[in-house]
């Protein structure tokens, strides 16, 4: 997580004069996931806001929270419907929203069909963190599914990941240990060196 | 030499110390402060300081030390972990070691009965990481067998006398002649004032930011790591980190 935007969205090519990402965080693992990428992009000089309108419970998540707040993450308490303002204020928008939990149909549930119905129509770039939020499963995708331009899976690539047709496809979460991998069939990914991302 | 490694520029510093711009050199209690503030102001956990802190101790291993530059038939890496959170790193490290193609093997003679421990040596074990029941018995079997050695004895919060077995390890690491990569505290070294003859590493990973030992240190590679201080916390205490470079976990000093 901490390395896909700075590899697709380096500094030096961001549109706005100010590196501002939004991260809109939903209330499970994968809002949680992006809690962590928020605060290294922080250390990485962007200038992350966070969307995170409802909050895990998880005395883990609510550490990530605070450790955001403690790195002035701002955190806005509303999203904006009007999409122009979104387009406006941010470079990309990171979407840690549903992940994997969203592939059996939990979208519907609020705050995440409101997240999802603005990142419909929003024109900056999405990075979606291991599966773009609101996909279901199955080989033919939704026509109001939203089309990020970034997609990093993590462990390894999830099956509706095949029908990602964005710019680029980034594998992240280099901690899945041999005997787990040969387990499942997974194919070694070719992690260069000490990289944490590479690119699929 | 068993692991011939190209050299690396330096980056400049200012010099350690040298005034409000010069990059900070810790002292022993500063140092605890520091951590103590991260846990319980910043909530962070140990689990994931001591994640990150390992982490940057195996990327600048692989960048001074790759895999290539062993003589080694395998690269193969001796990690010693002491009883502390310093062996914690040292586990951390020992794992991500095996990810980036290394073939490290521990040794962690005493454990603590914690499950964060235990968990990390759990997680070593199903990588198929050896860990040894017993020290060699003489340098010479380290340079045969590793290309390198991970002291993970001690940190930051060393005070007073060395206890066995890690008495009789440092004494045989000193007469080791591949090259050794301390974290954080070359072991046995007084945090601060250094220990002339005591260990000597080839490579110093200073975590959060070098302590004042780090003056003392003659070896090739300085790295920084540990990149999770926050912005606050490194104004607080006047740290002046250097910029890491890109998205890197650590930075060369020298």
């Amino acid at each position: 997580s901490p390395s896909l935007s700075p590899q697709a969205f380096p500094l030096r090519s961001l549109r706005r004069r100010q590196p501002t990402l939004l991260v809109a965080c939903g209330p499970a693992q994968n809002g949680a996931v992006g809690l962590v990428c928020a605060r290294h992009l922080r250390s990485f000089d962007y200038e992350p806001t966070i969307f995170y309108p409802k909050r895990s419970p998880d005395p883990l998540h609510r550490d990530f929270t605070t450790q955001c707040e403690k790195m002035d993450i701002p955190f806005l308490s509303y999203l904006p419907t009007e999409v122009q303002l979104i387009d406006d204020a941010y470079n990309a928008v990171v979407d840690a929203v549903l992940g994997a939990e969203g592939t059996q149909g939990t979208e519907g549930t609020e705050p995440c069909a409101a997240i999802l119905a603005t990142l419909r129509h929003v024109r900056i770039p999405i990075v979606s963190l291991d599966v773009p939020s609101g996909w279901l499963a199955g080989p033919v995708g939704g026509s109001g599914d939203i089309s990020p331009d970034v997609l990093v899976s993590l462990a390894a690539p999830k099956e509706v990941a095949r029908r990602f047709r964005g710019r680029r496809h980034f594998l992240a979460g280099r901690f899945v240990p041999e005997e787990l991998r040969r387990k499942f069939g997974l194919s070694p990914p070719e992690y260069p060196g000490s990289d944490c991302v590479v690119a699929l | 030499e068993r692991c011939r490694c190209l050299p690396r520029r330096a980056m400049h510093v200012p010099s350690p110390g040298a005034g409000p711009t010069g990059l900070r050199f810790l002292g022993q209690e500063e140092a605890q402060a520091i951590d103590q503030e991260l846990f319980t102001e910043y909530k962070f956990s140990v689990d994931q300081l001591m994640e990150l802190a390992g982490l940057s101790c195996a990327t600048a291993i692989a960048k001074a030390y790759p895999p290539s530059s062993f003589t080694t038939s395998q690269p193969a890496v001796l990690v010693v972990c002491g009883p502390g959170n310093n062996g914690g790193d040292g586990l951390v490290c020992a794992r991500h070691l095996k990810m980036f193609g290394y073939q490290p093997t521990v040794y962690y003679p005493k454990r603590p009965s914690k499950p964060l421990f235990e968990g990390l040596t759990t997680q070593c074990k199903k990588m198929d990481i050896p860990f040894l029941p017993e020290f060699p018995a003489e340098a010479e079997f380290i340079d045969e067998l590793y290309g390198l050695v991970v002291d993970a004895i001690f940190g930051f919060s060393f005070t007073g006398a060395v206890r066995e077995p890690f008495g009789s390890i440092l004494s045989t690491l000193e007469r080791v002649t591949v090259p050794i990569a301390s974290i954080d505290i070359p072991s046995g070294w007084d945090v601060e004032k250094g220990k002339a003859d005591g260990l000597q590493p080839d490579m110093l990973i200073s975590l959060t930011a070098p302590k004042k030992a780090a003056m003392h240190f003659t070896g090739r590679y300085h790295f920084l790591g540990g990149r999770f201080v926050p912005p606050a916390l490194q104004e607080k205490y006047s740290l002046n980190l250097p910029e890491y470079p890109g998205t890197d976990c650590v930075l060369q000093l020298t």
